[in-house]
C-alpha cells in the first residue's frame, strides 16, 4: 500500500526524467547533424527543413510517410516484446525478411484462391515465418545459453541470401528490372485509408496493435511474467514462473510481429516483394525501440520520428544535394549517444569509480 | 589444385582470424564486440582511399589501421566514459562507420556505389617462384600478402600478450572479475581501453586486407558480416587465441569452399550462406558440450 503511494506521488517527475535522456540524444544528434550540414552545403536550414517538415507538405507526402511508418512501427513493437523477456533482438530485419518473402510467394503461387481464404493464408503464414525466425534465437538462448547477438545478426544474411535466391531464381519478375517479384494478384491487396489516398490501412493495424501490446505487456500475468523473466531470469524461475517458455514466446511474438510488418508491407504498400524494399528497418526499428526505452506506446512515437527522418532524407537530396545517407550517419550517431549518460558514476559499468 | 584450394581457405581465412582476434581480445575484457565489423570497414575504405590518393601502398595500409583505431577510440571513450552499452553503441559504431563512409562517397567522390580507383599500389605479396624449394607450403604461401604472414604472427603474439605478459593477465583479470581485479589495484577503465584500442588495431589489419589484397576497391557495407563471423569464431574457441584461430580458419574454410561450389550448378546464395550457417551450428554445438559437461554439478 505504502509502496504504491510513493510510486503514484513520484510518477509525474519519473515520467518526465525519462524524457529526458532520449530527447537528450536526439537533440545533440540533430545539432551534430547540423552542424555538419552547413559545412556542406549553403542551404542547411532548408536542408533540415525538408528532413523534418516536408513530409507534411503535401497529402502524398503524408501517405509515403505513414507506409514508412509502418514496418518500423510493427518491427519495434517487436522488438520491445524480445527486450523486455531479455532477449537482445537485433533479427528484426531477418524475421521481417522472412515474413515479406514468404506472403509473397503464398500470394503469388495461389493468386486463383478467393480473397477471404487468399489473404488470411498469406498473412498468416507471413507472421509464422518471422515467428519462427524469432523462435530460433529464443530457444538457443533459453535452452543451451546461446548468444542472441550473434544468432540473430547470423540469421538476417542467412535469410536475405535465401530470399535473394528466391526473388531471383523463381519468383522472379521476368519483365521488370532488379531482383523483384511477380505482383500480388489485385484482389488481397491491403485497402488504403479512407480519405488518405495510397496510405496503407496497414497503419491502423499497426496503431492497433500497439495499444495491445500495451494492454499485453503491462495489464496481463502473461505480460508481468515475461518481464520478470527479462529481469531476472533465475529469479523469476525460482518463484515459479515457466520463464524459459515465457522468453521463448515472447520471441515467436517479436518474430511474429516483424513478420506481419513484412506481410503487410508486400500487400499493403510494395504488392510485391523487392529485395531491397527495407533501409535496414531492423536495425532502425532497434533504434527507435531502446530511444522509447523499450516502451509500446513510446515505440510508436519513436518509429513515427524514424520515419519522418527516412522520407524527409529523400526530400532534402532532391532540394539541397545534401546526401540522404546522412540519416544513416545520425541514426549511428544516435544510437552511440542514445544509452550514454553524462554523470560519470550514473552507469553500472563505473559504479565502483565512485569510490 | 589441393595447394590452390589450401592458398584461398588461408585467403579467406585471414580477415575473420584477424576479425577473430579482436573480438576475442575485447571478449577476454568481458566486452562483447559487435563493432568489429564497423571498424574494419572504416580500415578498408580509408585504406583505399588513402592508397589511391598517394599512391603508396604503405601511407594505404598505415590508414587504414588508424582510421579503426581511432574508431575504436570513440568506441571506448562513448562506453567507457560515458557509460553506453557495449552492444548498443557497437552497433551504432557500425551504423556511423556505415553511414560515414557512404556518406563520404557520396558527397566527396561522388560515387555512392563504391570507390573504384583506375590504379592501386600493390601491396607487398610473396613474390611468385621465390619459394619453390618448399615442396607444398612454398605454392601455399607465394602471392599470399604481407597481412597474411602478419597473421601467422598476431596469433602467437595475442597468445604470448595474453598469457605471458602481466599486462595480459590484468586484462584477464578484468574480464574474470571487475570488483576483484579493482580491488587488487589494476584499473578497469584503462584495461578495457586498451583492449578495445587493441581490437582496432587489429580490426584494421583486417579491414587493410579485405580491401588491399586482390580487391583494391571498396564497396559500401563489403565487410558483409565478416566482423560478425569473427565474433562468433571467438565464442566458439572460448576465447582462447589458438581455438579462436582454428575456429575462424574452419569459417575461412567453408568460405573457400563455397567458391569452389559456385562452380557446380548450386545457387551462389546457399554457397555465401555456408559461412553463416556453419558459425549457428559451431556456436550451438560449442554451448551444447559446455550444457552437457556441466549438468550432473546443476543436479
Amino acid at each position: 500500500m505504502v509502496e504504491k503511494i510513493k510510486r503514484n506521488n513520484t510518477n509525474f517527475p519519473n515520467f518526465l526524467h525519462s524524457l529526458v535522456a532520449p530527447l537528450g540524444a536526439i537533440i545533440l544528434t540533430m545539432i551534430l547533424g547540423f552542424l555538419l550540414v552547413s559545412i556542406i552545403s549553403e542551404q542547411p536550414v532548408l536542408a533540415y527543413r525538408e528532413l523534418l517538415f516536408a513530409n507534411f507538405d503535401s497529402l502524398n507526402n503524408f501517405a509515403m510517410f505513414l507506409n514508412r511508418a509502418t514496418p518500423l512501427v510493427l518491427i519495434s513493437l517487436g522488438i520491445t516484446f524480445a527486450f523486455r523477456a531479455g532477449v537482445f533482438n537485433v533479427g528484426g530485419e531477418g524475421q521481417l525478411f522472412a515474413g515479406a518473402i514468404t506472403t509473397s510467394l503464398i500470394g503469388i503461387s495461389f493468386s486463383s484462391l478467393p480473397a477471404f481464404l487468399l489473404f488470411p493464408f498469406a498473412i498468416i503464414t507471413g507472421i509464422t515465418a518471422g515467428a519462427l525466425v524469432g523462435w530460433v534465437p529464443g530457444i538457443l538462448k533459453v535452452r543451451l545459453g546461446v548468444d542472441e547477438v550473434v544468432v540473430t545478426l547470423m540469421l538476417n544474411t542467412i535469410i536475405l541470401l535465401f530470399t535473394s535466391y528466391l526473388v531471383n531464381q523463381v519468383i522472379r519478375d521476368t519483365t521488370a528490372y532488379g531482383a523483384v517479384s511477380w505482383e500480388l494478384p489485385k484482389h488481397i491487396w491491403l485497402p488504403d485509408i479512407p480519405g488518405i489516398p495510397d496510405a496503407t490501412s496497414g497503419f491502423l493495424i499497426a496503431l492497433l496493435l500497439t495499444i495491445l501490446s500495451w494492454l499485453i505487456m503491462f495489464r496481463t500475468k502473461w505480460g508481468a511474467d515475461v518481464r520478470s523473466a527479462g529481469t531476472n531470469l533465475r529469479y523469476a524461475e525460482s518463484i515459479g514462473i515457466a520463464a524459459g517458455k515465457r522468453v521463448v514466446t515472447a520471441m515467436l511474438i517479436a518474430g511474429g510481429l516483424a513478420g506481419c510488418a513484412g506481410s503487410l508491407y508486400v500487400l499493403g504498400i510494395g504488392h510485391r516483394f523487392e529485395q531491397n524494399f527495407s533501409p535496414e528497418y531492423g536495425l532502425i526499428a532497434l533504434t527507435c525501440a531502446l530511444l522509447a526505452r523499450v516502451h509500446p506506446v513510446a515505440s510508436l512515437f519513436t518509429a513515427l520520428f524514424y520515419a519522418s527522418l527516412l522520407n524527409g532524407a529523400a526530400y532534402m537530396q532532391i532540394s539541397t544535394e545534401v546526401p540522404r545517407s546522412l540519416v544513416i550517419l545520425l541514426t549511428g550517431l544516435l544510437v552511440l549517444l542514445m544509452t550514454a549518460r553524462l554523470k560519470r558514476n550514473s552507469s553500472s559499468a563505473q559504479t565502483f569509480d565512485a569510490f | 589444385m589441393y595447394a590452390s584450394f589450401i592458398a584461398s581457405v588461408l585467403e579467406q581465412s585471414t580477415p575473420l582470424i584477424l576479425a577473430a582476434l579482436a573480438a576475442m581480445i575485447t571478449l577476454r575484457a568481458n566486452i562483447l564486440n559487435v563493432a568489429v565489423e564497423g571498424m574494419m570497414l572504416v580500415s578498408a575504405f580509408c585504406a583505399i582511399a588513402v592508397g589511391s590518393f598517394t599512391g603508396s601502398a604503405l601511407a594505404g595500409f598505415s590508414a587504414g589501421v588508424f582510421g579503426s583505431i581511432i574508431t575504436s577510440l570513440i568506441f571506448s571513450i562513448i562506453t567507457l566514459r560515458f557509460g553506453a552499452g557495449f552492444i548498443v553503441a557497437g552497433l551504432g559504431i557500425n551504423l556511423l562507420a556505415a553511414g560515414g563512409t557512404l556518406f563520404v562517397l557520396e558527397r566527396w567522390f561522388n560515387s555512392p556505389g563504391g570507390l573504384r580507383p583506375l590504379s592501386f599500389p600493390e601491396i607487398w605479396h610473396v613474390p611468385d617462384g621465390s619459394l619453390s624449394f618448399l615442396p607444398f607450403l612454398g605454392s601455399v604461401l607465394e602471392e599470399q600478402s604481407i597481412i597474411v604472414l602478419l597473421t601467422f604472427l598476431a596469433v602467437p603474439i595475442c597468445w604470448i600478450f595474453l598469457y605471458r605478459t602481466p599486462t595480459g593477465s590484468y586484462l584477464r583479470a578484468v574480464g574474470e572479475d571487475e570488483y576483484a581485479a579493482r580491488s587488487a589495484g589494476i584499473s578497469v577503465i584503462k584495461m578495457k581501453a586498451l583492449a578495445v584500442t587493441l581490437s582496432g588495431l587489429l580490426s584494421g589489419l583486417a579491414g587493410a586486407q579485405l580491401a588491399m589484397d586482390k580487391l583494391h576497391f571498396f564497396l559500401p557495407n563489403m565487410t558483409s558480416g565478416r566482423g560478425f563471423i569473427g565474433l562468433a569464431a571467438t565464442l566458439f574457441g572460448a576465447g582462447y587465441p589458438w581455438a579462436t584461430s582454428a575456429a575462424a580458419i574452419l569459417f575461412g574454410f567453408f568460405g573457400a569452399l563455397g567458391d569452389r561450389l559456385q562452380a557446380f550448378d548450386i545457387p551462389s546464395q546457399f554457397v555465401l550462406m555456408l559461412p553463416y550457417l556453419v558459425a549457428i551450428f559451431a556456436l550451438t554445438f560449442a554451448r551444447w558440450r559446455i550444457y552437457n559437461r556441466n549438468k550432473p554439478a546443476k543436479i
